[in-house]
């Protein structure tokens, strides 16, 4: 008796001991998490129902007015926020349904063929570890009036497609342009996750389809398609993600510009909070960041659910 | 009789089937495989012509080969001090990420303490945290902090936004490993840091180099927290270097393309000699 409540204090002492460690060993990521994370994420949330120009002392409560303020009745901003919500929500449609239209067949074939593969998926990949600046930079000079995409045109034969502004120039190209530099460096990843979900197929169902006699059109469509299904859902999700965060391309590509054609969400939470093209409001730049990660907070429910139905 | 003829015919005909087939596959894919590497085409060979040949030659190979864009962008832009900013920031960071985050993964993954899977939960939550709602109180944040203009206002943020796919990676791949040998490691009276640092991180080498990789990439491109952290020129890292060249009143493409060289050339080295674990890594994040 006396050695069992002996051996469940040894117990108890040594689970406290465990507790100590583990939190003493995932202490540091938690600090630079409270830090970083969760107080500037709290910060821009109070800062949301506030106006501050960032120089004074005095945050002028306004609660949800902020809102309303920028969305719909400021002359000015609210029509600006507007067509950055209306450019954002083209790109969060457009984005999706291209990558996967190329990505998609490029993983079947890519799937299907053993002479090259390893490296065309290597070739396939380079947009996607380059995404930056640099490339941002390669593809403006090549939009530019005397650029290679209006070459290319020329010389095709197809010159009436060529933009003598250059395809950054016209508010009418600028955002589509825009849009094609995104899809290209997101195929990558959509024929990586692509590739992966061809690999874990039942092969089966597949051979039994073809000793049925379904044509490789009919397999894809009737067959690998529907299978696909979990993971066309994540890269949809992955890629409206970037559609509402991501705002590199467009703050080193245009930033935003001619004539707001090619504003974002994440853009001008950006010009709001450091003043590009205007003075900052801090307050107003919050809201809008908050809208985001609102609207991120959902899109993460939706992928947490349609993750568990995989399973 | 007419068996053998007509079996050859037939092969040949499915031969000429097959040749289809190969070409209707392999054509779209070298042609994109040609659209992959275009603008990187573009950047070599724009670095490679002098300043009225990459105005009026758009061809991809140059006429007068010169080094002389490679030599403006070198001289003109303090290349090297903007080198060694870069490499600063990306060492610090991926020792402090590879420091910091395998030790939580282990705990996460083998130990039981308060709290545990709430605070897992909070870590991959910040996934889907926009960087543009946190980046103005990052930069507030630093200013109170005394960190803004400072190397380190970079680095902290960064290490912090590697946390979820870091601990996601690495708690999976700690998971993976036997719970025997962790059990048999505490009774010969191994401490758990012990362990840790004994087997543990050894074991996960893969991972490592996984997580490495990828935040490698991430931090070497890096261009919206360096730009409103960074104000004095000698902090510099490449990706602001390379943005100052472009906002000279007369742009000229040849030096922007030599600029854009030097940032990508490192990203396409370490991808290409690390690329299996890249792409594990990305896949493994990813399921």
């Amino acid at each position: 008796m006396g050695s069992r409540h002996a051996m469940t204090a040894g117990a108890r002492a040594r689970r406290r001991r465990e507790s100590v460690t583990g939190l003493a060993m995932v202490a540091p990521a938690v600090l630079l998490f409270v830090v970083f994370g969760v107080y500037t994420l709290g910060y821009a949330g109070v800062l949301s129902f506030y106006r501050w120009n960032g120089i004074s002392p005095d945050w002028t409560w306004v609660g949800l007015g902020n809102f309303r303020t920028l969305f719909f009745d400021d002359p000015i901003l609210a029509p600006l926020v507007r067509g950055a919500v209306k450019n954002t929500l083209i790109v969060a449609v457009a984005l999706p349904v291209l990558t996967i239209a190329i990505s998609l067949p490029l993983a079947v074939m890519l799937n299907s063929i053993t002479r090259f593969r390893a490296l065309l998926r290597t070739i396939y990949f380079l947009p996607y570890v380059t995404s930056g600046i640099a490339v941002f930079y390669a593809w403006r000079f090549l939009f530019e009036p005397d650029g290679g995409i209006n070459r290319i045109l020329q010389a095709a034969g197809m010159g009436s497609l060529s933009q003598p502004e250059g395809f950054l120039g016209n508010p009418d190209t600028a955002l589509p342009a825009l849009i094609a530099v995104l899809v290209w460096s997101n195929v990558p990843l959509g024929v990586l996750i692509y590739l992966t979900g061809l690999q874990t197929l039942d092969e089966s169902v597949v051979e039994a389809s073809r000793i049925d006699g379904a044509g490789p059109l009919r397999r894809l469509t009737a067959i690998t398609w529907p299978l696909l299904r979990p993971v066309t859902a994540l890269l949809v999700i992955l890629q409206i993600r970037e559609a509402f965060q991501g705002f590199q391309i467009f703050l080193l590509m245009t930033e935003g510009g001619p004539l707001n054609s090619t504003n974002t969400m994440a853009l001008q939470t950006y010009r709001l909070a450091f003043g590009l093209g205007g003075s900052p409001d801090l307050g107003y730049a919050s809201t809008i960041g908050w809208t985001l990660c609102i609207i991120a907070a959902l899109l993460a429910a939706i992928t947490f659910r349609s993750l568990r139905s995989r399973v | 009789m007419f068996s053998a003829p007509s079996t050859s015919r037939f092969r040949s005909r499915l031969d000429g089937r097959r040749a289809l087939v190969a070409l209707l596959v392999y054509l779209p894919l070298l042609a994109y495989a040609a659209l992959s590497v275009f603008p990187f085409l573009t950047m070599v060979s724009a670095a490679f012509k002098d300043d009225s040949e990459v105005t009026s030659n758009v061809g991809l190979i140059p006429h007068n080969p010169t080094l002389q864009a490679v030599k403006v962008t070198w001289t003109s832009l303090d290349l090297l001090v903007y080198v060694r900013n870069s490499i600063a920031i990306t060492v610090i960071s991926l020792l402090a990420i590879l420091l910091i985050f395998p030790l939580a993964a282990y705990a996460f993954a083998l130990l039981r303490f308060p709290c545990r899977r709430v605070l897992f939960g909070l870590f991959v939550a910040l996934l889907f945290v926009p960087a543009i709602t946190v980046l103005l109180p990052i930069v507030l944040l630093n200013d109170k902090l005394g960190l803004l203009g400072t190397r380190w206002g970079v680095i902290f943020p960064l290490v912090n936004g590697a946390s979820p796919v870091a601990l996601v990676l690495l708690r999976r791949y700690f998971e993976s490993i036997p719970r025997e040998l962790h059990e048999a490691a505490r009774l010969d009276g191994c401490s758990e840091f012990k362990v840790f640092t004994t087997i543990y991180f050894p074991l996960a080498r893969p991972a490592l180099v996984a997580v490495a990789v990828l935040n490698f990439v991430g931090i070497w491109n890096e261009y919206v927290l360096s730009s409103v952290t960074l104000s004095d020129p000698e902090k510099f890292t490449l990706p602001l270097g390379l943005q100052q060249l472009l906002s000279t009143s007369v742009v000229q493409w040849n030096v922007v393309m030599a600029g854009a060289l030097f940032v990508v050339l490192p990203v396409v080295a370490v991808f290409l000699v690390l690329q299996r674990y890249f792409v594990a890594g990305l896949s493994g994040s990813i399921k």
